[in-house]
């Protein structure tokens, strides 16, 4: 059980690092969107590359994204059931999902990214226009990567689960703790600093 | 005649999805399973083979990797998320809150505008109501505020997002029905503002006639001098409301693409939070991994949605629900009301992605071939359609006792707020849904005029 619970977090610290890090993609797609915007319009620049750049970036956000946002709890589910459920039902019902849903399906899309990719790297394939980018191969392994990211998160969440329903009473807790302290609360979405306070700084007062 | 198994197989798929839908799973990989699992069952009944799973790949690919219309979509999240997280949100509302203490439910006025600028900038209900339930309920409990009035401007004012451009959800539908985003964006502004308009009508005759409702702010709240005043709606009111402007105005005046009005959003958003001196490292840090997390969760949803539609397409499910409808034998009308109706329940336990999603390729095509003669032009008709499916879907998350965006503010709104009294208040607005809804519906000039006046 105490090995589940390491397996699991070495997954965990490695999805979350490489999500942390794609997620600074979104500031680089806002970056080169106003490259582009301001160079086309003073310069003229062909912004073809650009263009490519920005779905580019776009792509390797959310697919890197998905598996870490899994482990955060920030996908969308359906509670109005679930939540009238007992904690063990609750854990069961993430172990089959996992199982039947979301492993079958990453496995799916890896299978057959594989493939899509080494066509396109036995192609050569590059950018339907003239001036876009090259190596396409490379931009289309990042989704089997990151759908392999999601398959690994779905692994994490499963061996707490059975650590959580079957293990020993002190691993059970400090799995919950583990899980507790990752999830983020619906009252913590606005920061504290701008709550609660009488009235934002004023204007005039000098700060 | 037997029974035909593989006629009505995607009647089952959907079914199936509805069910499990409730195991509280994430809806994505509930989405991307189901259609794996009867993808496997199609193959079993000889209805489908393996080999075609591939074809899911060059979807994901081309439809939501290598597509600039969804690259927006980040960037409309981080331009929402940086805004509230910088501050900048519950600036404005308090601003807002100095400049109307003297009308007549001055606070729930500020809320509702506050929703209609806001709105712009986020996508999704369930965070956009949280955001405004946190930043504003406990404040108009504090001036003693009659709740159902208080909980019910906050609701209402925090759905208008999914209708105000630039929401994400007409992104999406742009990218689902093939049309251009511009020109969704320009139909929604009409509609919507024409609800916020109702909204405030009701909450300025409602406080005028009953004032206890609303108690006057205190006259010491704020700057008193006109130069302090001056001064705090420069820095408060001016630049959000620029920002917003600038996104729509760039996209409607034909500079720029919504995907880089997106980005002027977003890089707007950062300079507005370096004015207001709150852009940190640690702001910004925080701002791109929540964005992120955000967008992981649509794309997500986006993912599963692209196998469970592909695999219903393939089992003959278009031609199915066409079969089914055919057999009703409806007029056109008959037909847009039967689809608002199933889309309103649906609205009472999904949020709208799941929704637009899975419903809108599926009666894309049959709207866009219905005849409505001289009430709308034929090749209007799908922009009329995705208006009205906005409206009616804010409409349907409002609605008790399953509205989706009243358990989320349920879920973080102060204790002594008894969902009986969110269920009360909310009531007002849900009629006056109906009624924008109905003039959408009777007047389709409400939605059309403005994109034909200002795109043609």
């Amino acid at each position: 059980m105490e090995l589940l619970i390491r397996v699991s977090d070495g997954l965990d610290r490695v999805i979350t690092k490489i999500g942390k890090i794609a997620a600074w993609a979104g500031l680089a797609l806002i970056l080169v969107t106003i490259f582009d915007v301001i160079t086309r319009r003073f310069f003229v620049l062909g912004s073809t590359k650009l263009q490519e750049a920005e779905w580019h970036l776009h792509t390797i956000l959310f697919v890197f994204c998905l598996g870490y946002a899994y482990l955060k709890d920030a996908h969308v589910r359906i509670d109005l059931v679930r939540e009238n459920l007992k904690e063990r039902t609750q854990w069961w019902l993430e172990i089959l999902g996992c199982l039947f849903f979301l492993l079958p399906f990453c496995g799916l899309v890896i299978w057959f990214g594989i493939d899509f990719v080494e066509r396109a790297y036995s192609t050569n394939e590059i950018s339907a226009s003239a001036t876009g980018l090259t190596h396409r191969w490379l931009i289309k392994s990042t989704i089997p990567l990151g759908f392999t990211l999601l398959a690994l998160a779905g692994i994490a969440t499963l061996l707490r689960k059975v650590v959580e329903l079957f293990g020993p009473e002190d691993l059970r807790r400090k799995v919950h703790e583990i899980e507790e302290a990752e999830v983020e609360h619906l009252d913590e979405i606005v920061p504290t600093v701008l709550r609660d306070q009488d009235s934002p700084p004023r204007n005039g007062e000098t700060r | 005649m037997a029974f035909d198994l593989v006629y009505y197989l995607p009647l089952f798929m959907f079914a199936a999805l509805g069910i499990l839908l409730f195991s509280g799973y994430p809806v994505a990989f509930v989405l991307g399973g189901v259609g794996l699992t009867f993808g496997f069952i199609g193959m079993m009944l000889d209805a489908f083979s393996f080999i075609q799973f591939f074809s899911l790949q060059s979807r994901i690919w081309g439809g939501i990797a290598e597509s600039l219309v969804l690259t927006a979509i980040p960037m409309f999240i981080f331009m929402g998320t940086m805004l509230e997280r910088s501050g900048v949100a519950s600036d404005l509302l308090h601003c807002l809150q100095v400049l109307l203490r003297r009308v007549p439910g001055g606070l729930a006025l500020s809320v509702t505008i506050m929703g209609t600028v806001m709105a712009a900038t986020t996508g999704i209900i369930g965070a956009s109501v949280v955001m405004m339930t946190l930043l504003a309920l406990p404040e108009m409990i504090k001036r003693n505020y009659n709740i159902p009035l208080a909980t019910g401007t906050i609701a209402s004012s925090g759905t208008l997002g999914i209708l105000i451009p630039p929401s994400i959800m007409l992104v999406i539908m742009a990218e689902l029905l093939a049309r251009s985003v511009g020109n969704l964006f320009v139909a929604a502004i009409i509609p919507g503002f024409l609800l916020a308009g109702f909204y405030m009508l009701y909450i300025l005759i409602l406080c005028s006639w009953k004032p206890k409702l609303a108690p006057p702010l205190p006259e010491d709240e704020g700057p008193s001098t006109a130069g302090g005043i001056a001064a705090m709606v420069l820095r408060s009111f001016i630049p959000p409301l620029f920002l917003v402007f600038l996104v729509l105005g760039s996209i409607l005046f034909g500079w720029a693409t919504p995907t880089e009005a997106a980005g002027v959003g977003g890089a707007g958003a950062i300079f507005l939070a370096i004015l207001k001196r709150r852009l940190s490292f640690s702001v910004l840090k925080d701002v791109v991994e929540r964005s992120a997390l955000t967008g992981g969760m649509l794309f997500g949803i986006f993912l599963g949605a692209t196998c469970f539609s592909y695999v219903f397409r393939v089992l003959g499910g278009d031609f199915l629900v066409t079969d089914l409808i055919e057999h009703m034998g409806l007029g056109p009308w008959g037909l847009l009301l039967v689809i608002m109706g199933l889309v309103f329940f649906l609205g009472f336990f999904f949020d709208w992605i799941e929704i637009t999603l899975i419903v809108l390729p599926v009666f894309a095509p049959i709207v866009a071939g219905l005849d409505f003669g001289d009430h709308v032009p034929q090749r209007e008709v799908v922009y009329w359609f995705a208006i009205l499916l906005a409206v009616n879907l804010q409409t349907s998350f409002l609605t008790p006792p399953f509205g989706f965006a009243l358990f989320y503010m349920k879920g973080v709104a102060p204790p002594e707020v008894r969902i009986q009294q969110i269920y009360k208040g909310i009531i007002p607005f849900v009629l006056l849904q109906l009624v924008g809804l109905g003039l959408v519906m009777a007047f389709p000039d409400l939605a059309l005029w403005l994109p034909r006046v200002l795109l043609n």
